[in-house]
């Protein structure tokens, strides 16, 4: 049948698994054991043929070129095939489909889930055999069981109905490491898993083993990794990040904002911690220094330093300009504070005040100077009933000497742990 | 510098105490209706002369579970999840429907369990064991996972009434001495056949499972495998500890006093008029907190297991229509379990019994899939067994099969 170009013809992995492989003269050579495959295309390509020789204990390889027709039944190989078997050998950019595949754990970035590989459905086209589908379903099970059409039949006879297919397609699918020692196989043509959700990438490392949660999150760019970080249970932080090279988290924590960064690293060792610390770069390290400086579970531990403060003689004119100049994103805009020389806070003002007063207004006439602020010293439970009594989405943060040292916003305090509240 | 040692030491203690918890629960669970029942019948019928079977029992405890808890710090997957994916799906669906026959058989006796417990308080099974059963379904799926295991933790602590209700029976301790350190090795049917019924009862297939689930749940780190470890040893010796004051009490009491135990409330109403109303009143509570305990946690294990094997979606934190399987099989566990035993005039005993002769054909079984897992150098990698520790651990293999293979001759002869 393969002898007609045209035809397309679908087949499942477990229908092929096992066939008798048979040479052109139609002699019996051994079992096929598995299939490889080079992942790259949209639709991977089967390579090599494994077989399992009779009276050899060790697998051989064959190159799908040998193939000559390839049925339900049987895999007959061209003349002269016997003598080009070679010793099977693994590739970066290859895997084997019952090995690596079959029986493993996958992700599955259309759904963003992490399942379980039942069956394998492949295409002939063009005297090519591709991987096109994984099958997660019931039927994959049945049919590896040797029981589909028999349930069918049942199910058929009996409620008019039949098992529904879980197909998934294979370019939303990322194979993991079946062997904990050996890396992640990349299905390069999609690289889907960066595109998803942050909190849906960390929800499927969270499901993962320890060898995979650590290749997954080696894979992400500096930015997802920063944000899966966050959205992760803090429980899983410090087994991955002792698994990935220092200089690579330093750089990911500095992706994030600096109170992020400090909640995460306050939970780590001692050692750790500081070691991180010194790889970063310098501005972000004195941030983090100066926040890790607080107790945890105070209102210094989560305040950011990403606030605008200006002088009380500061015009409207110059604050627009200034708030025009402030290019790190800040957290919130809600609000700007105003200071004394020394930095004390004396009062707030909104943006609708920019936007509307005169612009030769100074912000000391204009400010609000009836402030609800938290010590550096409070608890978070503290903290968090001021914001509930107040409903304000953020709240200044003063030292002993009314100096202002940064600010918490309502998802920081939203965000912090629910046992130090 | 001592300021310093004890403060190390410390630290130790407060990671220990972190990472403890699985070996320690798994181990009390363990100590269920089924296994109340063998203990008190090994002490009424024997005395005190097979306490020393414990002693080997405690030692394949040990190594048995060690291996479980070692797998999932490693592998970071669960024993259902290895087994899929080490020997396909064919295996895999045998193995768990053997599973799920044997540990359905250790559920309908942990409401047997209830309801024979709470007999001893009059009250009817029929109230018991419907109460007894929605009670434990919604403790783990209306209940956080946390608060939950918080439960569990604190519901070890009962334990300490088997203790106490030995104490108050008042022992002979030179005789319990003697019969540790120059144990009779007479071994006759009827002794054979409880020796394995302690085995039996002591290494259960369910545990194994659910011990390396909890180690994987507990995201335990390589570097930190030593507490585990210890956590293990630990909970092994609490269960025997437990196991052998139950034997200890029904021996200085039931023994002597010539009464045959048929069943675990048998033994609490026996020991009413020896030592007491206190002594019956707590065995009750014992037996009733030790059959809750197991009920919760054996249809959760069991439906983890099966829908970890066979990639379904698991979790109490999951909506039932995002876990179908997961709820249907955890629920299907309780309530028809339950609903056997409400059958009327079924016999509590034989139910019990059935169950263990169950878990000692499927133990070897799961032991054998360990030990080829666990040597398998590709996923232990310089953590597979090394060659002394498999000849042991293959020796206690091979003793529970003899054990098993004659345990169920002898029940059929």
């Amino acid at each position: 049948m393969m002898q007609e170009p045209d035809l397309k013809m679908f087949l499942f992995f477990s229908e092929l698994y096992g066939r008798p492989v048979v040479d052109s003269e139609g002699r019996t050579v051994g079992k096929l054991a598995d299939l490889k495959v080079l992942l790259g295309e949209l639709f991977p390509r089967v390579t090599t043929l494994v077989v399992k020789k009779r009276h050899e204990k060790k697998l051989a390889a064959l190159s799908w070129n040998d193939v000559e027709s390839l049925n339900g039944r049987l895999v007959s190989l061209k003349p002269g095939a016997e003598s080009r078997f070679t010793p099977l050998d693994v590739g970066n950019e290859e895997i084997l489909l019952r090995e690596d595949l079959l029986d493993k754990q996958v992700v599955d970035t259309l759904g963003a889930k992490i399942e379980r590989v039942n069956d394998i459905h492949l295409l002939i086209v063009n005297r090519d055999l591709r991987t096109v589908h994984v099958d997660f379903g019931v039927r994959g099970i049945l049919r590896r069981l040797g029981c589909l059409k028999t349930v069918d039949r049942f199910t058929n006879w009996l409620f008019a109905y039949g098992l529904p297919h879980k197909f998934i397609s294979w370019k939303y699918i990322q194979p993991l490491a079946s062997d904990p020692k050996k890396n992640l196989k990349l299905n390069v043509t999609t690289l889907k898993l960066q595109e998803l959700h942050p909190s849906d990438i960390a929800d499927i490392i969270e499901e993962l083993d320890k060898a995979n949660r650590s290749s997954v999150f080696k894979m992400l760019d500096l930015e997802t990794a920063a944000e899966t970080l966050q959205e992760m249970d803090p429980k899983l932080h410090l087994s991955l990040i002792e698994t990935t090279p220092e200089e690579k988290i330093s750089d990911i924590l500095e992706e994030m904002e600096p109170d992020e960064a400090t909640d995460i690293l306050a939970d780590l060792p001692e050692e750790k911690k500081q070691r991180l610390i010194r790889t970063m770069e310098k501005p972000y390290r004195q941030t983090v220094e100066e926040l890790l400086k607080f107790e945890e579970g105070t209102a210094g531990s989560i305040m950011t330093k990403d606030f605008i403060a200006l002088h009380r003689d500061t015009t409207i004119a110059a604050a627009i300009e200034e708030f025009r100049q402030t290019t790190h994103p800040l957290e919130t805009v809600a609000y700007l504070y105003v200071t004394d020389e020394e930095k004390h806070l004396l009062g707030v003002i909104t943006i609708r005040h920019l936007l509307l007063c005169d612009k030769q207004e100074v912000l000391g006439r204009l400010m609000n100077p009836h402030l609800i602020k938290a010590d550096c010293d409070d608890d978070l439970a503290t903290v968090a009933e001021l914001f509930a009594k107040y409903k304000f989405i953020e709240l200044p943060v003063v030292d002993k000497e009314n100096t202002l040292q940064g600010i918490i916003t309502l998802q920081d305090i939203v965000k912090a742990k629910p046992e130090e509240l | 510098m001592k300021g310093f040692d004890l403060r190390r030491r410390w630290k130790g203690f407060v990671l220990f105490i972190a990472v403890a918890g699985p070996g320690i629960i798994t181990s009390n669970v363990d100590n269920d209706a089924g296994g109340i029942a063998t203990y008190s019948m090994a002490g009424s019928h024997f005395g005190y002369q097979l306490l020393w079977s414990l002693i080997p029992i405690m030692v394949a405890l040990v190594i048995i579970q060690e291996m479980s808890a070692r797998m999932g710090v490693i592998t970071g997957k669960g024993l259902s999840d290895l087994i899929r994916e080490r020997f396909g799906v064919k295996v895999t669906v045998y193995v768990l429907v053997g599973v799920v026959l044997t540990n359905f058989g250790n559920v309908i006796a942990e409401f047997a369990g209830i309801a024979s417990s709470l007999e001893i308080f009059h009250l009817s099974k029929y109230v018991s064991v419907p109460i007894g059963a929605v009670l434990v379904w919604l403790l783990v799926v209306k209940g956080t996972y946390r608060s939950v295991e918080k439960i569990f933790l604190y519901a070890c602590l009962f334990y300490v009434t088997y203790i106490i209700s030995g104490f108050l029976s008042r022992p002979d301790w030179g005789e319990i001495g003697k019969s540790l350190v120059r144990p009779e090795f007479d071994l006759s049917s009827g002794r054979l056949g409880m020796i394995i019924g302690l085995v039996g009862t002591t290494i259960a297939p369910w545990m194994q499972f659910y011990l390396q689930a909890s180690v994987v749940e507990k995201n335990i780190m390589t570097k930190n495998y030593k507490l585990s470890r210890l956590d293990v040893i630990a909970g092994s010796i609490v269960v025997t500890v437990v196991a052998g004051f139950i034997v200890l009490t029904c021996g200085a009491t039931l023994f002597k006093a010539g009464i045959l135990v048929e069943t675990a409330a048998d033994a609490a109403l026996a020991l009413k008029p020896l030592a007491g109303k206190y002594c019956s009143a707590l065995f009750a509570f014992g037996l009733l907190n030790a059959s809750l305990f197991a009920a919760s946690i054996l249809p959760l294990s069991t439906a983890f297991l099966v829908c970890e094997g066979m990639g379904w979606e698991t979790g109490v934190n999951k909506k039932f229509s995002e876990a179908p399987q997961f709820y249907g099989l955890y629920s299907f566990l309780i309530f028809l379990g339950a609903g056997i035993i409400l059958l009327p005039n079924i016999p509590l005993f034989s139910v019990m019994y059935i169950s263990q002769i169950i878990n000692g054909i499927v133990l070897p079984a799961i032991l054998v899939f360990m030990l080829l897992l666990i040597n398998n150098k590709k996923l232990m990698g310089e953590y597979a067994n090394k060659r002394a520790y498999n000849a042991i651990s293959w020796a206690t293999v091979a003793i529970l099969c003899i054990l098993t293979i004659a345990y169920v001759v002898s029940l059929i002869t």
